[in-house]
């Protein structure tokens, strides 16, 4: 009973996303029984998982409250994607998993400390402060990279085809792990209420500024997955996820004003717009109508957590 | 329970100007700090706290390990000394969070094993604040929101108590909070004064300062206009220290 009411506290914040998650996986299986069929499953979390990783990485910095936000997530995965193949893979000659990943954590670790730099030490709205960052990295990408080119490393291409489920996974068993650490509850401490945070002898711009480098290091991890996704590089594509990733972590119940929520309900919230996205391209769509698609389901998950909330007598 | 410790105030103002205030409060002692809203009080505690820093002399905390000066909050909270805000709501709480880990966000590494938290280990210790406070609260986590505001009160109690601190500063620590809960603190604070911890409480009504305190400093103009102990400590001497008229 009370490992059920726990279950059910944790996954109200969710409750929308997760409804919503069971009836389109519904409607893909009658829609589209073929490509949802269990062999397929490999490839269909592959075309899934860099929208997936996009929201998992926005969603520590939006926990951590006071406007928390990072919007150069998508930039920093076309940046990624266009180190590893153009710079790495073509022109230095390194293939092997052990040279590309470290490297690409590194470059999202240190993209994600100079972000955590400008908006806890220097305090710029984070808004503003990443989408400075938004801007230098598109432009470096477009630098680097002025057209899209391939193609990838065998093994990469893998982990969008058989292997997709691997960094997922890799993700969640991160998450779990922080999840077990002391640095966990400080920081839905500070994104709850940073002045109590501060009274009760949280840390708060170090725990903020981990949050930082973490959505830094997921972002790479992200711009893996689109890589292993597109199986080369260009330019163009990493930006536009990172609205779409806000609008997923939003529908997965994370709060945008921070301290409620949690990566399992912003992957919920990314699953669900892939579905969307799955089911509308079935009826033969327009991308234009997918927009508004998105755009309504949005506005209507955060009024329906918000309701949830009120109706279930939170005062808070 | 921490090491006893004494608290000294020495030559320390709290805004420009004033005359200095100069205090030691000693381990096992229930110090009062009453005026009226604004004039000092408030911030004298707050730099007890090493919250706010003072605008002249300091304050020493003088442990039988040796003698540290607090300069900053995390000093305080480091030489033992814990600090329960005042707003509960804007200051105190984690409105999102469970009254478990509201709790527990103080002492989050005491829960460690082999790196790792153990919850168990924080259910354990929240139980037995939650017996020595009597918090009323239906489950560990249930959401704080949903418990009254003095069991609110309790769990910021229980969450400055866990940091076993030698010196406890508490500001307006029964605002907002019911008669019976109120006596419920109250026997806690005295408990604890027993075993030897040093208490400063800062309260905005003058009868649960005579109840409570060994003696109190009145405010007044950001300076203690009188120290009232023992037989002198009547509302009437209060009130008139409080509005500067000789008694």
């Amino acid at each position: 009973m009370s490992g059920f009411r726990r279950m059910a506290q944790r996954w109200r914040g969710a409750g929308f996303a997760t409804v919503l998650l069971v009836i389109l996986i519904a409607v893909n299986l009658l829609l589209n029984p073929t490509r949802f069929h269990p062999s397929a499953w490999g490839a269909l979390i592959g075309l899934a998982a860099p929208l997936i990783g996009a929201a998992l990485a926005s969603a520590p910095v939006i926990l951590a409250g006071r406007g928390g936000i990072d919007i150069s997530v998508g930039p920093l995965m076309g940046f990624v994607n266009a180190i590893v193949i153009q710079l790495l893979f073509l022109k230095l000659g390194m293939s092997s998993p052990l040279v590309i990943v470290p490297a690409a954590l590194l470059i999202g670790a240190i993209v994600g400390a100079a972000n955590g730099f400008l908006a806890t030490i220097v305090r710029i709205q984070p808004i503003v402060a990443t989408l400075g960052t938004y801007l230098i990295l598109t432009g470096m990408t477009l630098t680097i990279l002025p057209a899209p080119i391939g193609p990838a490393p065998g093994w990469l291409k893998a982990m969008a085809g058989p292997w997709s489920a691997v960094p997922l996974a890799l993700i969640f068993l991160f998450w779990w792990l922080v999840r077990q650490t002391p640095y966990y509850d400080q920081l839905m401490a500070v994104g709850s209420d940073d002045r109590a945070a501060y009274t009760a002898g949280v840390p708060v711009t170090k725990v903020r500024f981990i949050a930082y480098v973490m959505t830094g290091i997921l972002a790479a991890c992200a711009g893996l997955m689109l890589t292993a996704l597109i199986g080369s590089a260009d330019p163009n594509i990493g930006p536009t996820y990172t609205l779409i990733a806000i609008a997923a972590v939003a529908l997965g119940g994370v709060s945008l004003a921070g301290g409620r929520g949690g990566l399992a309900g912003a992957a919920i919230g990314a699953i669900d717009i892939f579905l969307l996205q799955s089911v509308l391209t079935a009826f033969n769509v327009s991308t234009y109508v997918l927009q508004i698609a998105y755009g309504v389901i949005l506005v209507v998950a955060v009024i329906m957590t918000a309701l949830q909330e009120r109706l279930s007598g939170r005062k808070g | 329970m921490a090491d006893r410790a004494t608290l000294s105030v020495r030559g320390l103002m709290v805004a420009p100007g004033a005359s200095p205030v100069t205090q030691t409060i000693a381990p096992g002692e229930i110090v009062g700090l009453a005026g009226l809203d604004g004039h000092g009080q408030e911030r004298f505690l707050k730099v007890l706290a090493g919250l706010e820093q003072p605008a002249g002399g300091g304050v020493t905390i003088d442990a039988p390990t040796g003698a540290r000066a607090v300069t900053s909050f995390r000093k305080a909270v480091a030489s033992g000394i814990a600090y329960l805000p005042r707003d509960r709501r804007a200051t105190g709480i984690f409105p999102t969070q469970s009254v478990l880990d509201n709790f527990a966000v103080s002492t989050l590494s005491r829960d460690r094993r082999f790196g790792l938290l153990s919850f168990a280990a924080r259910r354990r210790r929240y139980k037995a604040y939650r017996e020595k406070l009597s918090i009323v609260a239906p489950r560990p986590d249930a959401s704080i929101t949903t418990l009254s505001g003095g069991n609110q009160q309790k769990v910021l109690l229980a969450r400055a108590l866990a940091l076993e601190p030698a010196v406890l500063l508490l500001n307006d620590p029964t605002r907002g909070v019911d008669v019976a809960t109120r006596h419920v603190l109250y026997d806690v604070f005295r408990e604890l004064a027993a075993d030897g911890m040093a208490l400063v409480i800062l309260s905005s009504e003058i009868e649960e300062i005579l109840l409570l305190c060994h003696r109190v400093l009145v405010f007044r103009e950001q300076q203690v206009a009188a120290e009232i102990t023992g037989e002198d400590m009547k509302s009437d001497t209060v009130i008139a220290a409080m509005f500067g008229r000789a008694a």
